[in-house]
């Protein structure tokens, strides 16, 4: 039994290994040590930001944003340059037509004074037409310019001033006409030596020409400004157009170097995928005259073996009758073992079949096939409801078979063996089904050797067999994508547990 | 004497085909065992040509095929038999040593009558031996001869 395993040390087993994943009855065990989770994030987080860690959908998506990021603020900045060129050259137009109004002015005004002037000394009317003239222009001209330089406060404050000097310019005119036609020449001698008005023409003078200077000054300023823009526009669009041309030679190269990449894992799994076939067929061939050039001589040896105790049988003592049937029953257990390893290798190759499997049929047919075995002993069996699955259903009843034949197998010592076939629904849709017996268990101990090739925990001599049906169980289960495991207890019976997908 | 009390066992290991024998001899049978030790043999037997050419006219009772023989293997063997339009009435028994698949499937694709496995077990073969040669040989009626 397993203590004399124990001494022989043949099955030492690592105590530390993870056995939960094996025993836990639910068939998804989770992660038994929670690490420190602020390292854990710690390092989570340096792994995100590492680019070089990053998916290659990551990484080109990352590119692609960056471009358009830099798209984005080149359109922005030239838009904004662009406007405020219009702008400038809206303002600059405005400027221009103050500028001419200012001359204008300054003419009307100038005009003005001559023609009073020459009026004061002949008294002829016609030269009273420029001074009508200033009269009736100088509020339009005022209001227009009040008008298009609004935005302006200097300009305000002197177009207040100038409205004032103005309007005295023109009272003195008014005042200088009426003593004229009261006091002939005489009367305005002194103003025709003097001038009518001539210091509010002065200021009036000083105060266009310093308007004229700050619009000269502004124009000058906003040119200056629009050369600035344009050339910082350009600039941009400059360094913007290399730092695309980078990003997308990035993006490319990153692209290039995935396609290649993956380019050289298919040509990688193809050559391997090429090379798994040739074993493949290889290890077919090798097999196949293992099944016929090993079992010759096996049966050469038993069939000699045979021949002699039957016709030398009266010159063998017992000793030697004994040596024959032992060489027999080796003869006959290497036939087992070589059957058997056929087995396991075909069930690793075989091609599956992928069918609708009810599983109550099945056990049935498998249990109708152990009944020379049943025959003998007695049996309680429990069959719950069993579900349908799809899987392999030659492979399956191997499954049942080699679990239901180790559970009768493992009972012999039993008065009465107790054998239970069920089904639980796992939380994650996948069908669990058990085999349970009352026999005589096993050491969790060792549960890791259980599903092993030629593992056993119990000598030959106690129960037979060749070591390689778990193994092949496990083999069939991971191939339909499920998972095996084993609970027991020496002496307590033992169940043995496989998923297997739900129909 | 007539060939229709003939076993024609074709096998080519020596050891086996003395096992075979020796069992054979165990059982009451009227026939006659003829061993043939390739391929080759085994259709220069039935054509009657070569170190048979001459044999009496006539077909075995049944043929006792070996799968894995040098030069012509029993498949060879079993194809040229089952196209032949005289020698496919013959039943043909595929003697082996084991039960590949695909072995068994071009068997009886080919037109074997029967497919033995040779055990392991010197009990077993015993078994299956007696019950081929009796049933073969004793029970089943063979073709009327043309």
């Amino acid at each position: 039994m397993t203590e004399g395993l124990d001494e022989k040390g043949d099955l030492s087993c690592p105590v530390d290994a993870p056995r939960d994943t094996v025993t836990a009855p639910s068939p998804a065990p989770s992660e038994s040590q929670p690490a420190p989770w602020l390292a854990r994030w710690g390092e989570l987080i340096a792994l995100r930001w590492n680019p070089l860690n990053w998916k290659i959908e990551t990484r080109v998506l990352t590119g692609f944003a960056l471009v358009f990021l830099v798209l984005l603020v080149i359109a922005g900045v030239s838009f904004r340059n662009t406007n405020r060129y219009f702008e400038n050259s809206e303002l600059d137009a405005r400027s221009r037509e103050v500028l001419q109004f200012l001359n204008l002015t300054l003419l009307l005004f100038e005009e003005s004074d001559l023609g009073l002037r020459r009026y004061l000394v002949t008294a002829d009317p016609t030269y009273l037409t420029a001074y009508e003239n200033a009269r009736q222009r100088a509020p339009v001209h005022l209001a227009h310019l009040r008008d298009i330089t609004h935005d302006h406060q200097t300009h305000e404050a002197r177009l207040d001033r100038l409205e004032l000097v103005i309007t005295q310019t023109l009272d003195a005119g008014e005042q200088a006409i009426a003593l004229r036609q009261k006091r002939g020449f005489k009367g305005v001698r002194h103003l025709v030596r003097e001038g009518i008005a001539t210091a509010q023409l002065n200021e009036i003078r000083l105060l266009l020409d310093e308007m004229g200077k700050t619009e000269r000054a502004l124009l000058r300023s906003r040119g200056q400004e629009s050369i600035v823009g344009t050339r910082s526009t350009v600039v941009l669009l400059s360094i913007g157009t290399v730092l695309q041309f980078l990003l997308l030679s990035l993006v490319y190269y990153l692209i290039r170097h995935d396609i290649d990449q993956r380019r050289r894992v298919a040509a990688e799994l193809q050559h391997r995928g090429e090379q798994l076939e040739a074993a493949n067929k290889e290890l077919e061939a090798f097999s196949y005259s293992v099944s016929h050039d090993l079992r010759a001589p096996l049966r050469h040896i038993d069939g000699y073996v045979g021949l002699l105790q039957k016709g030398a049988a009266r010159k063998i003592d017992d000793k030697g009758k004994r040596y024959l049937q032992t060489i027999s029953e080796s003869a006959k257990q290497m036939g087992r073992l070589i059957d058997d390893l056929l087995l396991f290798s075909r069930m690793g190759r075989a091609e599956m079949a992928n069918t609708p499997v009810p599983l109550d049929q099945l056990v049935k047919d498998v249990l109708a096939g152990l009944q020379p075995d049943i025959q003998k002993r007695a049996v309680s069996w429990t069959i719950g409801q069993l579900p349908v699955v799809r899987a392999d259903p030659a492979m399956l009843k191997q499954v049942f078979f080699n679990l239901i034949a180790n559970a009768l197998k493992f009972t012999e010592t039993r008065e009465l063996a107790k054998i239970e076939v069920g089904s639980i629904l796992s939380h994650d849709g996948d069908a669990v089904l058990y085999v349970r017996d009352n026999g005589v268990g096993f050491d969790m101990q060792y549960v890791d050797k259980l599903f092993g090739v030629f593992q056993r925990l119990h000598r030959s001599e106690e129960f037979e067999g060749t070591g390689i049906g778990l193994a092949n169980v496990r083999r069939i289960i991971h191939r339909h994508g499920g998972k095996t495991w084993a609970e027991g207890a020496l002496d307590k019976g033992a169940t043995f547990y496989f998923t297997l997908p739900l129909e | 004497m007539s060939a229709r009390h003939i076993i024609l066992l074709a096998d080519d290991n020596e050891r086996d085909v003395e096992l075979i024998l020796s069992l054979l001899s165990e059982h009451d049978l009227p026939h006659e065992v003829i061993v043939s030790r390739d391929g080759t043999e085994t259709l220069d037997y039935l054509y009657r040509r070569g170190p048979f050419s001459a044999r009496p006219p006539g077909h075995p009772t049944v043929v006792l095929l070996d799968l894995k023989m040098p030069k012509l293997g029993g498949l060879d063997v079993l194809r040229v038999i089952k196209a032949d339009a005289h020698l496919r009435v013959i039943p043909v028994v595929m003697l082996t040593s084991s039960r590949e698949e695909r072995d068994l499937a071009e068997s009886y694709q080919l037109g074997a009558n029967a497919y033995v496995v040779k055990p392991v077990a010197f009990e077993l073969f015993r078994q299956a031996l007696k019950q081929t040669a009796t049933f073969w040989g004793a029970v089943n009626e063979p073709p009327p001869i043309h």
